[in-house]
């Protein structure tokens, strides 16, 4: 099942730290060799500053107890490193420790800088200090401290281009830590930015889009009110757009997120063209699935794509988030998405039918006789489904669903009148104004 | 007199004509003295005055330096006899008899002189030889065959004047004098004012130098060396001796000389080639590498002087030598790395004074891109003009790989030079001689090239060779450094690929936009729809394109007419058409596509115009086929359309999908008796007669017998697809037809009928229950399909059809109103309002002011597109009909439930439209 695995192309659009969670979920999922995932996990952390971690992941990959020399003398060198910048910071933060000092701080950041210069002799040296601290303490591993650091270098940040990277660096942070409430927030901080900002040229600013969508999935697919949101960020013009051009396999992750989100209807007719256009550049069984359901119209094919939506969902990092209870570990997505894709194949096969088999209609659902019965008197019971079960012929009945001309004729023509009269009372007010104006 | 003028051309006929002008004069001779004389001062007096002098002082003198003339004269007839050169015998002739006149004036004699004869008499011994032998005549180069036949045409004129001396004298080879020479005299006089009256013509030349070498040096002709000579005029003479010892020469004398040359350039009365080749010689001469290249950069800009109009092309043996001049530059170039090539900079007096092992930049007055245009333009004007039926077409078309080679070798060179805005330009001319090309030919012209580089050595051989023996060795030798032989790369794709991205790396707007369009088109050339759609949507150049140069907008034109055809050769037939359709919908393909004129019944095209039209034609080998492309469109209009109309009958003129199609439909309709069909439009129009009665084996069959098919690579395939599509359609259509005459029809009856899967049958059906297109449903344990009775009764229809106007109606007035009072408080209206404005974002062209009455008549009559610009591109249509549909489902969004037929209808459009509303906003990136 590695063959709908997305890791290789999210991956490059995350930020180094957020790749662990990724590759942890992989090994998990035994989805490659063991010694692959390890040997990319070094790779990864060559480039930070997270030396102990590395090591660990050494012995394990090598089976040794030994370290290479040079692993030693990294570890060194960061520590001195992080020693020289904590020195540098350090006026800056103890004055922020300071709970007193702290609240002299206002709103104003001209204000703030002065103040900081005149009484605590703090320029902005020790302000980029702290910057280059925090963004240390980052690559060091340790979140909490990075975010801290971050978020009161915003407060007395003036460069804007810093101010950015900043933010990317906080949400980063926030994502590590799994404050998703937080994380949230500065995830719509960037967007503003990234919205209202003018960059440099438009493709830099997709690509912003695309990092922000990629980095966002964390958030959305843990956040208890992420399925909407995801559709209400990735939906907008701009992102699909954004989408569209570089980033086609984000639209699993919208296309499971329409599945499973039911008031999102008016939109999905959209993204369904979406997915016909985008079809050449990119496929998986949730795509296809949609595509079978409504734009095919083929319902065997839906099913079976069905099945192997559940294999992706189980073995994507995001979707198939385990929630623990107890002993019992389930993947709450598959079981919604599971149930709405019937609910969807189930309907617009109600839509076309005046009679069906239930036996067929079992088959079609992935139930058993006994199950597919109770479902449907379910849904006739919560009055979803205009339709009636011949129980005698084994069959379900459709309720004919025919307007009346009449009430459609009515139903055209309501409104005018309403609009009508609205309007004339516009000119009149309008022509009344125009003469107390002479 | 007068008409004499006109007559001159120089080959046979006109020679028969002066012939009867002669006899005229003869008859009148001595009004024609005056006349003659009458002309003679009329042109440059030089001569005449110079004349005139001589003969008052040094009488004897004179005469005999015409003597010495005459007998240097015919001693350049004997070398050129020698080596059989037709070309300067021609010439010598014309000049003989040119100084016989000028003797007989000098000797006051009326007799012709005894040398005169001799050579005619030598000249016609030789003639005939030369005729006899069939085989050498045979090999000889055209030109010199031309010459020949004029020769002999000329000399029996002229011969058949002194037949009797000519007798006499091959009697008694001695005997000679005292004949009577008055008219010859005239005949003589007669000539040269015919020749002096017309200097630009470049036969010509050579006797007006010759006026001037007198001036220069009495004895010069004297001098007339071997016959190859008599090629070069006499300055090239003169110079050859004034460089004649290779030890005197310095860079000053050259360099002097140069600026001479340079100076005449352009004045009145110096002949164009004459001058390219002074200059070329000059370069074999010049001191310095980059005095040689100076005088190379001028040769080239004099070549291009050649051909001075606009509308015919430069001679192809200029080009030819023009190209060899610029890669010789390149060589230079490339040799001395520090000549640096400027057009910005007006470069020190005696820059070029600096000699090889001089270290610093040198810099060079020059332009190379300039010049790589100005070849590539002649190059295509060429192609342009010559007939594309022969093989001179063809021999033309070979020398492309020559082409690519040297602005392989120019863009290598800028980017060397760290000039990529140059670079670009020139990746752009190498892109546009390839993007046309489909992989196959792209191979015939690879391996063409690889031929060519045996193939040329031997031809280069041989011209180099004679330029050896005829001049001194250059002074300064260019070994050819730069490879004469291109190096394409395997697929056409990669180097599109390399060319393409070093464009948009670097390229100015204008080039990025057509290598844009030209990958647009390559990429739909090979089937890649999706890439190549992506890409022009992408690119905003729908946009744009109206304000682009005409050249670029046929460029565009070309790759929508590409692109359409590679929509449909993958199957998508909506996609396809509304490419296409824009394209016809003005019955203008030709003119838009530049592949002939299409004449118009309404405005007359001024001269200008037409000449306009004319420089902008494509050469035969890059155009798309029209009957491919109109056949495309046509078969594209009837899938569509057919079911549309079916689904549509009772009342058709709501939603036309095609104007274009159902005007030839109406067309075909009105005809008493329709006869077998012989073009693409009747092919079609059967076809379409049998789809609309589902009989979709023998729409395709008519269809299939076009033989326009066997242009398509993968032709079976798409036959393949259009066969499935036919027989969906027809299906289709047979159901919306003939639904209202079933209750029930099964779904096995069905997938007979039309020959299609079960599977299949099942899915188009249930897309058209879905969409409300067809009110049936299924049974499904029977396999049946029931339908429901829900046609409306007219009455009904009519009442939605009031309703629908009436909804139209106060949509206007509400954007009427708001227009005029402006904030509208109606709750619907911001909605709209968006739509609205989308929709005129999307047809940039519409204008935001007229976009209310535009959708409002669509949404009457369904007329759209009506107004279209040279080249708005299929663009403007689709892009009203995306937002006007757009405004549409909000509208229906709105009302809730639509009633049933209507929304059917709409229903199919909206499909189709929002398609483009998804493409279009696919290009808001």
């Amino acid at each position: 099942m590695a063959n709908y695995d997305l890791t290789p192309r999210i991956a490059p659009n995350l930020d180094r730290h957020l790749v662990f969670p990724l590759l942890e979920f992989l090994q998990e999922r035994q989805l490659y060799p063991d010694q692959d995932i390890l040997r990319a996990k070094l790779e990864l952390l060559n480039q930070t500053n997270m030396v102990d971690y590395a090591m660990d992941i050494h012995r394990a990959f090598y089976h040794t107890e030994d370290v290479p020399q040079d692993m030693v003398d990294r570890r060194a060198e960061v520590v001195a490193r992080l020693k020289a910048l904590e020195e540098g910071a350090s006026p800056l933060v103890s004055f922020l420790q300071n709970e007193n000092a702290y609240q002299e701080l206002r709103a104003e950041k001209q204000y703030n800088l002065q103040m900081l210069n005149e009484r605590y002799q703090i320029g902005p040296e020790q302000i980029e200090a702290l910057y280059q601290y925090a963004k240390f303490q980052f690559e060091c591993g340790n979140y909490s401290g990075a975010a801290d650091y971050l978020y009161l270098y915003r407060t007395l940040c003036t460069n804007s281009e810093r101010s950015l990277s900043a933010l990317w660096g906080k949400l980063a942070a926030e994502i590590l830590m799994q404050n998703w409430d937080i994380a949230l927030d500065e995830l719509n901080r960037v967007k503003e930015i990234i919205d209202s900002k003018s960059f440099s040229s438009p493709l830099n600013q997709v690509q912003n889009r695309i990092w922000l969508m990629h980095w966002s999935l964390f958030i959305f697919f843990n956040h208890d009110n992420g399925r909407t949101q995801i559709i209400d960020l990735f939906n907008q013009d701009k992102y699909l757009n954004a989408i569209q051009t570089s980033a086609p396999h984000l639209l699993r992750y919208l296309a499971t997120a329409f599945v499973v989100n039911k008031r999102r209807r008016p939109q999905f007719k959209d993204f369904i063209k979406v997915i016909q256009q985008e079809q050449y550049s990119y496929e998986d069984p949730i795509t296809e699935f949609l595509a079978c359901v409504y734009v095919k119209y083929d319902f065997d094919a839906a099913q079976q794509k069905m099945r192997e939506c559940e294999e992706v969902i189980l073995n994507d990092p995001f979707l198939g988030k385990r929630a623990e209870e107890g002993n019992f570990a389930s993947v709450p997505l598959r079981d919604e998405f599971l149930e709405n894709a019937r609910l969807f194949i189930f309907e617009t096969y109600c839509r076309i039918h005046q009679r069906i088999d239930m036996g067929v209609l079992a088959e079609k659902l992935n139930l058993n006789y006994e199950e597919a019965e109770r479902w449907i008197v379910n849904l006739i019971r919560t009055s979803k489904l205009d339709a009636k079960i011949d129980s005698k012929t084994g069959t379900v009945l459709m309720e004919p669903n025919q307007p009346n001309v009449y009430e459609q004729l009515i139903d055209h023509t309501k409104a005018l009148s309403g609009r009508t009269y609205k309007l004339v009372s516009q000119l009149l007010e309008h022509a009344q104004t125009q003469q107390a104006a002479r | 007199m007068a008409s004499r003028f006109w007559t001159q051309g120089g080959d046979s006929e006109t020679e028969e004509e002066e012939s009867d002008y002669e006899q005229e004069d003869n008859e009148v001779p001595v009004e024609d003295i005056n006349k003659a004389a009458k002309s003679k001062y009329l042109q440059g007096s030089d001569t005449e005055s110079d004349d005139e002098d001589g003969q008052k002082r040094v009488v004897k003198s004179v005469k005999d330096k015409r003597f010495e003339e005459m007998t240097a004269t015919i001693d350049q007839m004997k070398n050129a006899m020698k080596i059989n050169d037709w070309v300067s015998l021609q010439e010598s002739f014309d000049k003989i008899n040119k100084q016989l006149e000028k003797v007989m004036r000098v000797n006051e004699s009326d007799r012709v002189p005894n040398v005169y004869i001799k050579a005619l008499v030598m000249l016609e011994d030789f003639l005939n030889q030369a005729l006899a032998n069939k085989e050498a005549k045979k090999k000889m180069s055209s030109s010199n065959a031309k010459a020949l036949n004029s020769m002999k045409q000329k000399l029996k004129k002229n011969n058949k004047q002194y037949e009797e001396m000519i007798n006499k004298y091959r009697e008694n080879p001695e005997v000679e004098e005292e004949e009577d020479g008055d008219d010859d005299d005239e005949d003589g006089e007669d000539e040269d004012s015919e020749f002096e009256e017309d200097p630009s013509k470049l036969g010509m030349e050579s006797d007006a130098e010759e006026d001037e070498d007198k001036e220069a040096g009495e004895d010069d002709a004297n001098e007339t060396g071997p016959g190859w000579e008599k090629m070069m005029s006499k300055k090239d003479k003169l110079m050859d001796k004034q460089f004649k010892d290779p030890s005197q020469i310095t860079w000053d004398t050259v360099n002097k000389k140069f600026k001479e040359i340079v100076a005449a350039r352009g004045r009145k009365g110096t002949g164009r080639i004459e001058l390219v080749e002074q200059l070329t010689f000059l370069t074999r001469v010049a001191k310095t590498p980059a005095q040689k290249l100076e005088i190379l950069f001028s040769v080239v800009s004099a070549q291009f002087d050649v051909n001075p109009s606009l509308n015919t092309h430069m001679p192809i043996n200029v080009w030819k030598k023009c190209v060899q001049n610029l890669l010789t530059i390149l060589d230079i170039l490339t040799q001395y790395t520090n000549i640096v090539v400027d057009d910005m900079v007006e470069p020190d007096e005696n820059e070029t004074q600096k000699g090889t092992d001089y270290n610093g930049a040198i810099r060079i007055w020059g332009n190379l891109v300039a010049f790589l245009e100005r070849i590539d333009v002649e190059f295509f004007k060429s192609l342009q003009v010559i007939d594309p039926h022969t093989r001179e077409y063809i021999e033309r078309l070979r020398d492309e790989p020559t082409l690519a080679v040297l602005s392989q070798n120019v863009q290598e060179y800028l980017e060397r030079a760290g000039d990529n805005k140059g670079a670009a330009k020139v990746a752009l001319k190498r892109v546009e001689l390839i993007y046309y090309k489909p992989q196959e030919v792209y191979d015939a012209m690879r391996k063409l090239a690889e031929q060519n580089e045996g193939g040329e050595g031997e031809a280069d051989g041989e011209p180099k060779a004679v330029e050896e023996s005829r001049a001194p060795p250059s002074f300064v030798a260019t070994p050819e450094i730069v490879p004469r032989k291109s190096t394409f790369p395997e697929s056409s794709r990669t180097l599109m690929d390399i060319l393409v991205s070093l464009i948009y790396r670097s390229g100015d707007e204008r080039t990025k936009a057509r290598a844009m369009l030209c990958d647009i088109y390559h990429h739909a050339l090979l089937d890649e729809f999706s890439t190549s759609r992506d890409l022009l949507l992408m690119s905003h150049l729908q946009d744009s394109i109206q304000h682009m140069d005409i050249s670029t907008q046929i460029l565009f034109n070309r790759a929508m007419a590409q692109l359409g055809l590679s929509a449909f050769r993958v199957g998508l037939i909506a996609e396809g058409h509304g490419c296409l359709s824009e394209l016809y919908s003005a019955g203008r393909v030709k003119e838009l596509l530049a592949q002939g004129v299409s004449q118009s019944r309404f405005h007359e095209k001024t001269p200008e115009q037409e000449r306009m039209e004319r420089r902008r034609q494509m050469p035969y080998h890059m155009h798309i086929n029209l009957e491919l492309l109109e056949a495309v469109h046509l078969i594209c209009a009837m899938l569509l359309e057919v079911p549309n109309m079916a689904a549509n009958s009772h009342d058709a003129k709501r939603k036309v999908i095609s104007k274009t199609f159902r005007r030839l439909l109406e067309v075909s309709e009105r005809q008493t008796f329709t006869g077998p069909p012989e073009n693409v439009r009747d092919h079609v129009m059967a076809a379409t007669r049998a789809l609309r009665q589902g009989d979709y084996q023998k729409a395709f069959d008519v269809i299939n017998s076009l033989d326009i098919w066997r242009l398509l690579r993968n032709k079976d395939s798409v036959l393949e697809m259009l066969r499935a599509k036919i027989k969906e359609e027809a299906l289709r259509t047979y159901l919306f037809t003939y639904s209202s005459s079933y209750d029930s029809l099964s779904l096995d009856q069905l997938a007979k009928m039309f020959d299609l899967s079960d599977k299949q049958t099942h899915s188009i059906v249930s897309k058209m229950m879905i969409t409300e297109e067809l009110h049936a449903s299924w049974d499904q344990p029977t396999r049946c399909m029931v339908f429901h009775d829900v046609e409306h009764t007219r009455l009904q229809a009519l009442a939605f059809h009031l309703t629908e106007k009436l909804t139209v109606l106060a949509e206007s007035n509400e954007r009427a109103q708001e227009s005029r009072i402006g904030g509208g408080g109606l709750e619907n209206l911001p909605l709209r309002r968006r739509d609205g404005q989308d929709y005129a974002a999307a047809a940039a062209s519409g204008g935001t002011a007229r976009w209310q009455d535009l959708s409002f008549s669509q949404g009457r009559h369904g007329t759209g597109g009506g107004r279209t610009g040279y080249n708005a591109g299929g663009r403007t249509y689709s892009g009203q009909a995306g937002g006007f549909s757009r405004d549409r489902t909000g509208q229906s969004r709105g009302v809730g439930r639509t009633y049933q037929t209507g929304s059917a209808a709409r229903a199919s459009q909206m499909d189709g439209s929002t398609r483009m509303v998804s493409l279009n906003r696919g290009a808001y990136a």
